[in-house]
């Protein structure tokens, strides 16, 4: 739900929908002569007449077009004032002007009414035109600052107080522009804000107001803090994180709830670090342990498991669109790569690789890692000979110090790349700067493309006609492979057609004979004798041997043949059309990145980074990337280390101290900066060390805060005064299913070779499942691709297909009623029926039933058809209750 | 399309009033828009729609554009008969279709233009009116899943039913969308021995054990219920789990998907011409019926993917096998929407993605390849006109000469009759607001009553 905020959010800093009518304060008249970008402008982004969604569209709204929220004034003057033979403006009879019309809904406009005939803006505008619809000069109204005021305000719950606008234009000039903003409140529960700046607290807590002149968003930001007599509870912070929290809660005076109880502390820390749920005999051994740092060194241990890293590969995965293959020819495929992408990450994980040099290798990977082309390709043969059953490529894959892969999938490079780079390792979004000016954020598109000119000289995969004239080496390398799998199927046809097909011949009668000496045997056997037993036996021996080396001469003949198509297809394929390289051509060096648009086609000459002032100047054989990641890990970098920070933070709490995790932009407030800053920096005077950043959080008594709320505290969405139901990521949820229902599911993917065991968490892509494919759907996985670059993939909304599987799935009741599981174990454990309940809670609910649920289920039971009927629907319903769903 | 921004502004407006808490949750969003969408659309002449998708991409040279006077490597085996609307021709193995050609309109110039087209990417363009491709596009919604989030149909049905699949070569990858998940059409085969979906919509144990159940996780599941008015996932989740229960109980959905209630002749008629064995998969011409009732029923919206059609060999071998078992399962479909006077009301559509290459030579086994240039789409009900063509192709039936429409004209058409303002605009997954049709285009008027 929480992207939809922020999309609303967004909808409204796109519309500036400002459709109070009104008059509630007393407004300032407005400038005696208005000037077109100055004034004319503001009056469009103020109503809206210039957003997306309405003329501001890229092309246009019923004919007429004006550019995003007045980026630029002069093709909107001609617009306005040419266009459509002039009729817009009249400027004999300004009154009935097109626009004035329209905006005021005198004719027919698609907008309906935007604005009445007694308003300022219809004031500015009819001015505009009276005076001569004159074209200013759009340089001189340069916004060089923009100034709210105040930008913080502390008030109480139904106080009101007024912004006011100042802007300050690069000829020096200066104006109140309060009246020609758009003004928004990102929180309306908390606080509200009319069309002339009028802000009023309405509720508690902290919220921005956002004010827009043209297209310059600023932000003020309003504390409101509940009013109460009783005192603010003496809650001993357990680290710094706490200090930072309750210090802002003490301000807000809202007070937290207690820390949660132990069973609930161990089902939490457990399904958030390892992805699984405590099994009854760790509950029941956690409970008991009565030494007071027993949370602590449960944390150690939880971030010691392979479930932490697991479940970590899981998410990295889901960020760097881990299974998005397919480019033509390159020899790549999702069922090869995505495999060894994810125990790459793994293997980096459990050995817990710093952050920035994990980000690294990933960033500056190249295929050959300086070795030879030859030593490279013989990595690649060895890889795809491994792709078998058990598959050894992974480990061999897992080894590399770099994971080429990232390049190699789809859209990797150029702006694309770029974007997705920025999103995963930035936490930045800047799909919307690509075409235009970022309607929420202060990026540019001009940003956008000097950042992404450094991933353009990456060697793209795949087919592009003329790789062999391009890379003549690997082209000789190419000939060789395909020469030698040829070479291999020539043989394998040859043996196929000769010894394979002759030894078939004998072996197709030794069959026969063999069926009838077998009769024989089994006669003689029957009645006794031994008569003749040994030659029969002799004989069946040699029919044997004859049919084992038919079998052995097919088996030889197909190993040449798949050899064959390993080197002559796969690898060679990859040899020439995969391999990740920095490209140091002259051709390589003059392509820019490019972006199509409805707008036409974009470039920028420079090699700028992401909130730069200048450029950089690259040697002509250096990497760009290496610049790129020098940046990315000096101690200053504005995002690296705290895109990180905030997204481990936003996975144990649903929400980042900037929120969403991956829109760290300036116009979207941290809601405990000085936390954030701080975490952030002993993060990297922790050398990046992720283990450290999860310990830290998770020792925090705001992790292990409860989510039982107090009447003071209920509605804090924001603040963390106590812990923030969350429904399980999909995948979690279905391992706790199998783990609570004691089943598992066959993912049906022998045929890829994946391994027997592994849980859901750990697959790599979508399984032949049905049920797993539906529930994973169903609850939201992330396709790992680059369609979108959201943390939001995984949604976390409700729906009806969700409760309905969950509640009625025929593999749900098979799981609970499954004859080797959980209920079998228990029934096979105890006899004693509140023995037999008390586990089914602890194995799904993670607690011991109360008085109430043991009576109720027992009563339960006891009129149900059979026991262990009775515990089926007991664990049917621990399944579907709420918490069970849903993280607490 | 009139009055858009003023829609879109109050969609913002009122939304901004809410933002924060407790209403923002999926119902209070799901009522909000539902309300305003009314006010947007207002009445609309189609309340339910029937989508039979002919995957693949039916030959439509063979079928409702027939070209008798083309060359004979152009022309193919099948010859054309009179319908009873002047002008045009069918295909002589669509004789019942011929007679209710009063009832549809047949248009000639809507076409990808190949701009995306293909198996992998066309389907994605007709079923969602715009664009969509398999990676690095938005996830636009398919109708269906529009209307489940706009004008969903009655509490204890599915607003969107997918019979089968969605598509031959795409299967279900279109379901979800940036809509949500909540919107994702209900996909199941009734007609499937082993289909856990169509099992899972019926209770999985007698009625009374099941309502004894409902009562036990009830009375269990009362931890965490201090703050459901504050949490939007959790009212979401109750309110879900309360219309789930509701739909199991609720006798409605079963009975609609039992085809026992037919007598032997309805069903007879349905399937009539259809062969156990064809050249390619000929579909199941029961799930005409089974929309018919779906949509008697209340079931806002129901698609299904009536066999393959992509018949690069042998087309009229295949054509002879599935084209008159199309003529039986549209035609009685048809008939009887019109005696339960649901036609009115009811859009029923049948196309596929493509059409096939007019140019098929003369070999005895000639099939014909990928044509996106052009094609048919037969449209009826719901506000679409009775007896009508539009557009037209050139005398070979390669390219279209007149009237030409683009996908997001047909997609903002079935909006437009389906009282949907295409113009609405919601939150892709990029955060960026995006029109249900991102493009401008006309409607296709011309085939509107």
């Amino acid at each position: 739900m929480r992207s939809t905020f922020r999309s609303i959010v967004c909808f409204a800093l796109l519309l500036c929908a400002q459709m109070v009518f009104a008059q509630t304060a007393v407004e300032p008249s407005p400038p005696e002569n208005p000037q077109f970008s100055r004034h004319v402008i503001a009056v469009f982004s103020r109503l809206g007449c210039n957003a997306g969604s309405c003329h501001g569209a890229v092309q246009g709204r019923n004919g007429f077009r004006l550019s995003l929220f007045g980026a630029r004034p002069e093709l909107d003057y001609a617009q306005l004032v040419r266009d459509q033979a002039g009729r817009r403006i009249n400027q004999l009879d300004p009154e009935n002007s097109l626009i004035l019309l329209k905006a005021t809904e005198r004719v027919g406009h698609g907008g309906g009414k935007v604005t009445s005939r007694t308003s300022a803006e219809y004031a500015v505008l009819r001015r505009w035109i009276e005076q001569g619809a004159a074209l200013d000069d759009a340089e001189r109204s340069r916004v060089a600052k923009l100034e709210i005021t105040p930008r913080e305000q502390v008030l109480k719950t139904g106080a009101v107080y007024r912004l006011r606008v100042t802007a300050q234009f690069v000829d020096g000039s200066q104006e109140d522009v309060t009246n020609l903003c758009a003004f928004q409140s990102l929180d309306n529960q908390t606080a509200t804000v009319d069309r002339t700046g009028q802000v009023k607290a309405v509720g508690v807590g902290d919220v921005a107001i956002l004010a827009r002149f043209r297209d310059e968003p600023i932000l003020a930001m309003a504390l409101i803090n509940r009013e109460s007599t009783e005192p603010f509870p003496d809650t001993q912070p357990l680290n710094f994180v706490d200090e930072q929290i309750l210090a802002k809660l003490r301000r807000l005076n809202i007070p937290p709830s207690n820390v949660t109880d132990d069973a609930t502390f161990l089902r939490r820390v457990r399904l958030d670090v390892t992805g699984q749920l405590p099994t009854p005999d760790e509950i029941r051994l956690f409970l008991s342990d009565a030494a007071p740092d027993k949370r602590i060194r449960k944390i150690d241990q939880l971030l010691n498991e392979p479930g932490y890293s697991a479940l970590w590969t899981l998410k990295f995965c889901d960020l760097l669109g881990a299974s998005d293959f397919g480019v033509y020819a390159d020899g790549l495929a999702e069922h090869f790569e995505a495999p060894r992408f994810q125990a790459w990450v793994r293997a980096r994980l459990e050995e817990n690789l710093p952050y920035d040099e994990f980000a690294s290798r990933i960033l500056l990977a190249t295929s050959r890692e300086g070795r030879s082309r030859e030593d490279w390709a013989q990595e690649v043969t060895a890889l795809q000979d491994g792709y078998k059953t058990p598959r050894t490529d992974l480990e061999l894959y897992a080894k590399r110090k770099t994971l080429d892969i990232y390049w190699q999938r789809r859209d990797a490079i150029g702006v694309p790349g770029a974007m997705q780079v920025a999103h995963a390792f930035l936490g930045l979004r800047l799909q919307c700067a690509q075409c235009h000016r970022h309607p929420h954020d202060i990026w540019q598109q001009d940003d956008v493309l000097s950042f992404a000119n450094f991933f353009i000289r990456v060697r793209r995969v795949g087919f592009e006609g003329d790789n062999e004239k391009k890379y003549p080496d690997d082209a000789k390398l190419f000939k060789q492979f395909e020469a030698e799998g040829k070479r291999l199927a020539e043989e394998a046809k040859k043996m196929k057609e000769g010894p394979v097909k002759q030894l078939g011949e004998k072996a197709k009668q030794a069959t026969e004979e063999r069926n009838r000496i077998k009769n024989e045997i089994a006669k003689v056997e029957q009645s006794g004798k031994t008569d003749g037993l040994d030659a029969k036996r002799t004989e069946l021996a040699a029919l044997e041997k004859t049919l084992s080396e038919h079998l052995a001469a097919q088996q030889q003949a197909n190993d040449l043949e798949r050899r064959g198509r390993l080197l002559g297809d796969e690898v060679a394929k990859r040899v020439l059309h995969s391999g990740i390289f920095h490209l140091t051509d002259e051709a390589a060096q003059k392509t820019l990145a490019v972006v199509e648009s409805p707008l036409g086609s974009q470039s920028s000459r420079d090699f700028r980074l992401l909130g730069e002032r200048e450029p950089v100047t690259l040697g002509p054989d250096e990497d760009p990337r290496e610049r790129f990641v020098a940046w990315l890990r000096r101690p200053d970098n504005p995002y690296f280390a705290k895109a990180i920070v905030n997204r481990v933070w936003s996975h144990y709490f649903d929400r980042g101290l900037i929120d969403p995790p991956d829109d760290l932009s300036p116009l979207n407030p941290c809601s405990h900066p000085v936390l954030l800053e701080e975490l952030t920096r002993q993060f990297v005077a922790h050398k990046y060390d992720l283990k450290w950043l999860h310990r830290t959080i998770l020792q925090s008594r705001t992790y292990q805060q409860s989510s039982q709320t107090n009447t003071a505290n209920a509605t804090d969405r924001t603040n963390y005064s106590h812990f923030a139901l969350r429904r399980l990521p999909a995948e979690v949820l279905l391992d706790a299913i199998n783990q609570s229902t004691g089943s598992r599911d066959d993912f049906d993917m022998k045929y890829y070779h994946w391994p027997e065991n592994l849980s859901t968490v750990e697959i790599p892509y979508t399984t032949r499942n049905d049920f797993v494919t539906f529930v994973l759907e169903q609850f939201g996985r992330s396709e790992r691709n680059s369609s979108v670059q959201c943390d939001c993939q995984r949604q976390s909304e409700a729906s009806m297909l969700q409760v309905l599987g969950l509640a009625n799935h025929p593999r749900i009741w098979q799981k609970v009623n499954d004859p080797r599981g959980r209920i079998a174990q228990i029934i096979k454990q105890t006899s004693d029926p509140s023995q037999r309940i008390a586990e089914l809670y602890l194995g799904a609910v993670g607690r011991l039933p109360d008085d109430a649920e043991l009576q109720t289920c027992l009563g339960h039971i006891a009129s149900a058809e059979s026991p262990e009927k009775g515990l089926q629907t007991v664990l049917w319903c621990l399944l579907n209750t709420r918490e069970f769903l849903l993280q607490h | 399309m009139l009055n858009s921004c003023s829609t879109f502004r109050q969609h913002t407006r009122r939304n901004f009033l809410r933002i924060g808490g407790a209403s923002l949750c999926g119902i209070g969003l799901l009522d909000l828009l539902r309300s305003q969408c009314q006010a947007a659309g207002g009445s609309s002449k189609a309340k339910q729609m029937i989508v039979c998708w002919l995957a693949g991409g039916p030959p439509h040279t063979d079928m409702f554009d027939m070209k008798p006077d083309s060359p004979s490597d152009y022309k193919g085996e099948f010859q054309p008969i009179a319908s009873n609307l002047d002008g045009l021709q069918v295909c002589e193995l669509m004789p019942k279709l011929a007679k209710q050609a009063d009832k549809y309109t047949i248009i000639r110039s809507v076409t990808t233009m190949n701009k995306p087209g293909d198996h992998s990417r066309a389907p994605m363009y007709w079923l969602t009116g715009n664009p969509r491709l398999p990676s690095g596009t938005e996830k636009y919604p398919m109708y269906g899943s529009v209307i489940s989030k706009l004008k969903p149909g009655p509490a204890e049905l599915p607003t969107f039913t997918v019979l089968g699949k969605i598509d031959h070569h795409i299967n279900n990858s279109i379901a979800g969308s940036f809509l949500g998940p909540a919107f994702n059409p209900f996909i199941f085969d009734p007609l499937a021995a082993k289909d856990d979906i169509a099992k899972m919509l019926s209770p999985q144990m007698e009625l009374p054990a099941f309502t004894k159940n409902a009562e036990l996780l009830k009375s269990l599941d009362k931890r965490l219920r201090g703050q459901d008015a504050a949490d939007p996932l959790i009212a979401g989740l109750d309110q879900y789990q309360q219309t789930a229960f509701d739909m199991l109980r609720s006798p409605k959905l079963r009975a609609a998907l039992d085809l026992s209630k037919e007598k032997p002749e309805t069903i007879a008629r349905y399937k009539q011409n259809h062969l156990d064995k064809t050249r390619y998969p000929s579909g199941d011409p029961l799930h005409f019926l089974l929309s018919r009732r779906l949509i008697e029923a209340g079931v806002p919206i129901v698609h299904f993917s009536l066999g393959y059609w992509d018949w690069h060999g042998e087309n009229f071998v295949a054509g002879r096998q599935q084209i008159p078992m199309f003529d039986s399962g549209l035609s009685a479909l048809l008939e009887d929407l019109e005696e339960r006077g649901l036609l009115e009301t009811t859009i029923v559509l049948a196309l596929g993605e493509m059409g096939r290459k007019p140019k098929c030579g003369t070999d005895k086994n000639a099939g014909r390849d990928h044509w996106d240039y052009a094609q048919f789409v037969l449209a009826a009900g719901g506000g679409f006109k009775r007896g009508c063509i539009v557009g037209a192709t050139d005398k070979l039936g390669e390219q279209v000469t007149d009237n030409f429409y683009k996908i997001e004209s047909f997609g903002r058409t079935l909006y437009h009759l389906l009282g949907i303002d295409a113009d609405a605009a919601f939150p892709a997954q990029s955060g960026r607001p995006i029109r249900l049709i991102a493009e401008d285009a006309p409607l296709i008027k011309e085939a509107l009553i």
